[in-house]
């Protein structure tokens, strides 16, 4: 009879494991974390290609979006998650730069590997990548455009300049079409502090069939269901918003209708009947030619909407309606009641339409004090609508990031060698251990240029060879052009990323690396239980 | 065996078995947390039942979250968690001086010697090293205004055991800074007046305190405004909603006239409500520039809200209960349960109310208060391991500049005092101890070692060299401890390391005692559930 105790395991619960040391858990994270990178590589930049997503409910994802892959992958390796958190982060911060920030730190972990190999503790990598970071972006600060940090938000030209690069990485192609609808859209709202830009202004309708060419972009909203009544076009209205429902009012406390005759009951219908009858009149004498109700809207109500040749909107969503006052300037009545004048919104024209078989209703404000703008995607399946829309999320984002900086460096793999070059050169001048590992965090930016030339199908070794004999000349702005295939300044071309998307990936992904390396031990619960989730649909075989 | 006839089911370890199961599971801790010592003490990873990741440096956190099933680390994983509650640092080398008290006396317990002679000896030796404490401590004068100098060493030492440098001497500032914003003279220190509020959003190098507060809600009324200047503010536990009759009532009508009217009468009482605050707005803010800001504890339903933010009034409803305390702290003025007779002079005073949002999530921050007694550490970090992480940091930061305060002592650290303790209980106090109980002092103080070594262990120097070095520096008559980038002795005064003086005493009271029980358990009796793994 002796208690089996060997080591700490046997001290935890069951179904726990502990790994601990260099190669059981910072080996397995770096190469956990590596397979994840394998996957975001082939999907970076113009050239990625799309990865075909298959979620827990079925859903398909076809997507070339570093963020939507990994989320539909549903990571569940520890150490892989922490990179997926850092592109998470930067995916809320910024909009764009996901797969760069997780690409990048997959690419600085496998260095750490092989520094780890090579004999460096990690904690000398840690502070050999901190030194590094910190040294990037400073060098970033100085490969600025110059020129750059003054932008007219809403000079269009400028604002397609700066949105370019981050769309053609999601629709290449295709973006000489989009840019110019999201940047019309995000003009039209901009306010008067750019910096005051609310992405949630711009609002994206997918509707099903025609084509990219068919897109516009509606000052105004597109609301995707029908009118209540029988009214489906108005110009030029005023606008009543209720924020609860329109109907008969109701007291907080249960009521009962007492009635002793018949002829009371008769009354009763006669009084409720003028009451609305009341309501609605008070709303049409202050001129408003629509209802809009947050709530139901009574039988009774409807009716007598019609009588007085009201267009009656039912927005059930509260922070639709909330978009709706903004756009129309409306305030949104918490009482049915008849409305001040001031209370009342406008809008230029509010009609039914049928686009591709679905009803919405357009509502256009065209003067200014409008808030909202919706761009309107056409295509011919739902993923592809998905990925129209997630290519406008990220030019949107875009433009918020360029409304706070608008500061831009040259694209195209140009400044990530130009980072490699410099950073080799400071790393040579360190003294001790941290030399080399600034050395191989100089050496990952090149993963970005590689990618790009093995994307597009380039013989990247060369290319980066004729990259550096380039940069080494002096000329910090040659790119690599994927479409000819040769290394040449792409300013000219118009292919510039903004800085602060640069900044927040380098700086996450360095944050997420040294994470990474800090964790000597892990320990696991037991996973918890619960409703299996449907196994996915098995995979065609490969 | 006895047992055996009482419950045939029961299982029995005895004497020596079961001393070395307790000897074993103690070691076995030590061995967990040992990495955890320390500025450069490594990070565990821990991943939760549901995938959920924590990464953690902090023995306290460490021990909640492992799940321990083995009965005798459960007893000195409590004891550790106690010294946190207690002191709210130190519990890594509460850990670690068990284990290796533990494992000092299986020497001399294998050679033969009764536990209960050694415990003697071990508790003559805490005595000794408590005395010791006494007048090894550096006492610091806490006058009128506290040495901010001396808090910020104290708060640093323990921030960079939890956290990488860089950051924890950023967080040092910040805990100094709130602890002594609340601290008022002659009256307890009461760190639940320090808010810790985080945002998921920038890096974690950007957390910062707010001289005010931050509240996790907005206004709850698209019109009123994000940001204010100059504003009253009204701090209020009163219901502006309908409420429902106790009793069970109904209204009965027989037509919609009657019906509007009940409509209207319920809704009466609570715009009176508003109407007073109203009235007091009017009173304070007509014809000048001031702006009113309501923050209530309840809530404040969708028409009056309407009304307030009519009138230019911004309204918070659903604020925390301890929020309001800190409002009042911050801004002045005074909590009101009722609305009626309010006066101008329950009112607080804010210099600038804005709203922050991030994605779905509403922020308002409550600045430029006058003279706060209560302020906000603003947590910022990408993710939520990372907040999480330092979040134990301010809070364990937080304690320790507290417990400087209270303390008016600090005590030298790098494992200063360790050495000094070991090498005065060897010289003086063995001595004077008749017998085998000496033994016992000498496994005490070759256990409190344990902190130098382990320190030198985990920076990667050689321990024995570490702490000969040590000691002869000791043993010269000079306090030192040790600089872990060198491996070299140093002055831990010059350096400015020092630990809380009530964090070492709980260690010194706390660690030998749950040692001393442990080592005199000679019998373990498992009857019911299987002790044992299956």
């Amino acid at each position: 009879m002796v208690f089996q105790m060997q080591g700490v395991q046997s001290m935890l619960k069951e179904g726990h494991k502990l790994l601990s040391g260099l190669d059981e858990a910072v080996l397995k994270n770096i190469d956990a974390c590596k397979q994840l990178t394998v996957i975001t590589r082939t999907s970076l930049g113009p050239n990625g290609m799309n990865k075909m997503v298959i979620n827990h409910l079925d859903k398909l994802f076809v997507t070339n979006d570093a963020a939507t892959i990994v989320n539909e992958l549903e990571v569940q390796h520890p150490a892989a998650k922490l990179l997926v958190l850092a592109g998470k982060a930067q995916q809320e911060e910024i909009g764009d730069g996901a797969n760069l920030t997780i690409s990048f730190a997959g690419e600085l972990l496998q260095g750490a590997e092989e520094l780890i190999r090579m004999g460096l503790h990690p904690s000398e990598i840690i502070s050999g990548y901190t030194k590094a970071i910190n040294k990037a972006i400073e060098l970033l600060e100085e490969l600025v455009e110059q020129g750059s940090e003054k932008m007219d938000a809403k000079n269009k030209e400028e604002v397609i300049l700066r949105m370019r690069a981050a769309v053609a990485s999601k629709q290449f192609g295709q973006e000489n079409i989009l840019c110019p609808l999201i940047a019309d859209a995000c003009i039209q709202v901009c306010p008067k502090n750019p910096m005051n830009f609310n992405v949630d202004n711009v609002r994206v309708a997918k509707l099903l069939g025609a084509g990219l060419h068919e897109c516009m972009v509606v000052r105004g909203m597109v609301l995707k269901s029908d009118t209540v009544g029988t009214i489906k076009h108005i110009d030029k209205a005023k606008i009543a918003v209720f924020g609860g429902g329109v109907d008969t009012s109701a007291t907080e406390t249960k009521g009962t209708v007492l009635i002793h005759s018949a002829e009371q009951l008769e009354n009763y219908a006669k009084t409720e009947e003028a009451k609305v009858e009341e309501l609605i009149k008070s709303v049409a004498d202050t001129g408003a030619k629509v209802i809009v109700s947050g709530g139901s809207v009574g039988e009774m109500a409807l009716h007598f909407c019609e009588r007085y040749k009201l267009m009656v909107l039912k927005i059930s969503s509260k922070f639709e309606l909330r978009r709706f006052c903004r756009t129309t300037g409306a305030v949104s009545l918490v009482k049915l009641g008849q409305p001040g004048p001031d209370e009342l919104g406008f809008a230029d024209s509010i009609s039914v339409e049928e686009i591709g078989g679905v009803r919405v209703t357009i509502v256009k404000n065209e003067q200014g004090g409008n808030l909202v703008s919706t761009v309107v995607l056409r295509g011919s399946t739902d993923s592809i609508l998905d990925d129209l829309e997630r290519a406008v999320d990220d030019g949107v984002n875009t433009y918020k990031a360029m409304c706070r900086d608008s500061r831009l460096l040259p694209g195209a793999g140009a400044t990530e060698i130009e980072l490699a070059r410099r950073l080799k050169e400071f790393a040579y001048k360190e003294t001790g251990l941290d030399q080399y590992a600034i050395a191989k965090f100089a050496e990952s930016f090149e993963m970005v240029p590689r990618t790009l030339a093995e994307n597009a199908g380039l013989n990247a070794t060369e290319i980066i060879s004729s990259l550096y004999a380039e940069h080494a000349a002096g000329n910090a702005k040659v790119g690599i052009d994927l479409e000819q295939g040769v290394c040449r300044d792409v300013s000219s071309d118009g292919v510039w990323d903004l800085y602060l998307t640069k900044f927040f990936a380098l700086k996450y992904s360095a944050d997420a690396t040294c994470t990474v390396l800090r964790v000597d031990q892990i320990i696991m619960a037991k996973p918890a239980g619960g409703p299996k989730r449907d196994q996915p649909a098995p995979a065609d075989e490969d | 065996m006895a047992l055996r006839v009482l419950n045939p089911n029961a299982e029995i370890l005895n004497k020596s078995a079961a001393l070395y199961m307790n000897i074993n599971a103690a070691k076995g801790l030590q061995d967990v947390l040992k990495t955890n010592l320390g500025p450069k003490g490594t990070i565990k990873m821990l991943v939760g039942g549901s995938g959920d990741i924590k990464l953690t440096k902090d023995g306290n956190t460490l021990l909640k979250e492992m799940q321990i099933q083995n009965p005798t680390a459960i007893m000195i994983a409590r004891t550790a968690v106690a010294q946190d509650d207690i002191s709210g640092d130190g519990t890594t080398s509460t850990v670690l001086f068990i284990g290796e008290l533990m494992k000092q006396s299986e020497r001399y317990i294998s050679e033969g010697m009764h536990p209960r002679v050694l415990v003697d000896g071990v508790d003559i030796a805490k005595r000794a090293t408590l005395e010791f404490l006494e007048k090894f401590k550096t006492p610091v004068l806490m006058g009128e205004t506290p040495d901010k100098e001396m808090l910020k060493m104290v708060a640093r030492t323990t921030v960079r055991t939890k956290l990488y440098e860089s950051l924890a001497d950023q967080l040092t500032d910040i805990v100094v800074n709130a602890v002594l914003c609340i601290q008022k003279p002659e009256e307890p220190i009461d760190l639940f007046m320090v808010e810790i509020m985080h945002m998921k959003h920038k890096f974690d190098v950007d957390t910062h305190l707010v001289e005010g507060l931050v509240l996790d809600h907005g206004a709850r009324h698209p019109d009123m405004k994000k940001r204010v200047e100059n504003c009253y503010i009204l701090t209020c536990n009163v219901s502006l909603e309908y409420e429902k009759s106790e009793i069970n009532a109904g209204f009965f009508y027989s037509n919609a006239e009657q019906r509007e009217k009940m409509v209207a009468a319920e809704r009466r009482q609570v715009d009176e409500k508003i109407q007073k605050i109203i009235d007091i707005k009017k009173k304070v803010c007509d014809g000048t520039d001031k702006n009113f800001v309501v923050i209530n504890q309840k809530g404040i339903d969708p028409p009056s809200l309407d009304l307030l933010a009519r009138e230019g009034i911004v309204a918070l409803r659903r604020a925390k209960r301890r929020n309001m305390e800190r409002l009042v702290l911050a801004c002045g003025g005074e909590a009101v349960n009722s609305v009626d007779d309010l006066t101008p002079s329950v009112l607080g005073w804010a210099g600038l109310v804005y709203e922050h949002v991030l994605g779905e999530e509403k922020y308002t921050f409550v600045e430029n208060v006058k003279n706060p007694h209560s302020c906000t550490i603003l947590i910022k970090g990408p993710n939520d391991h990372t907040i999480a992480q330092i979040k134990d940091a301010v809070r364990d930061g937080l304690r320790a500049v507290k417990n400087t305060l209270e303390d008016q002592a600090v005590i030298l650290g790098a494992g200063a005092f360790e050495v000094a303790a070991s090498q005065h209980l060897k010289s003086t106090i063995k001595k004077t101890v008749q017998g085998r109980a000496q033994l016992g002092v000498e496994a005490f103080a070759d256990a409190l070692l344990v902190v130098p070594k382990t320190l030198a262990e985990n920076s990667g120097l050689d321990t024995q060299d570490v702490l000969i070095g040590l000691q002869a520096e000791h043993e010269k008559g000079n306090i030192v401890g040790l600089n872990h980038h060198t491996g070299e002795p140093m002055d831990p005064y010059m350096e400015g390391i020092f630990d809380n003086y009530s964090v070492k005493r709980q260690i010194i009271n706390s660690g030998p005692v749950i040692a001393s029980q442990l080592l005199l358990v000679d019998e373990v009796i498992r009857a019911g559930r299987n002790m044992r793994k299956s």
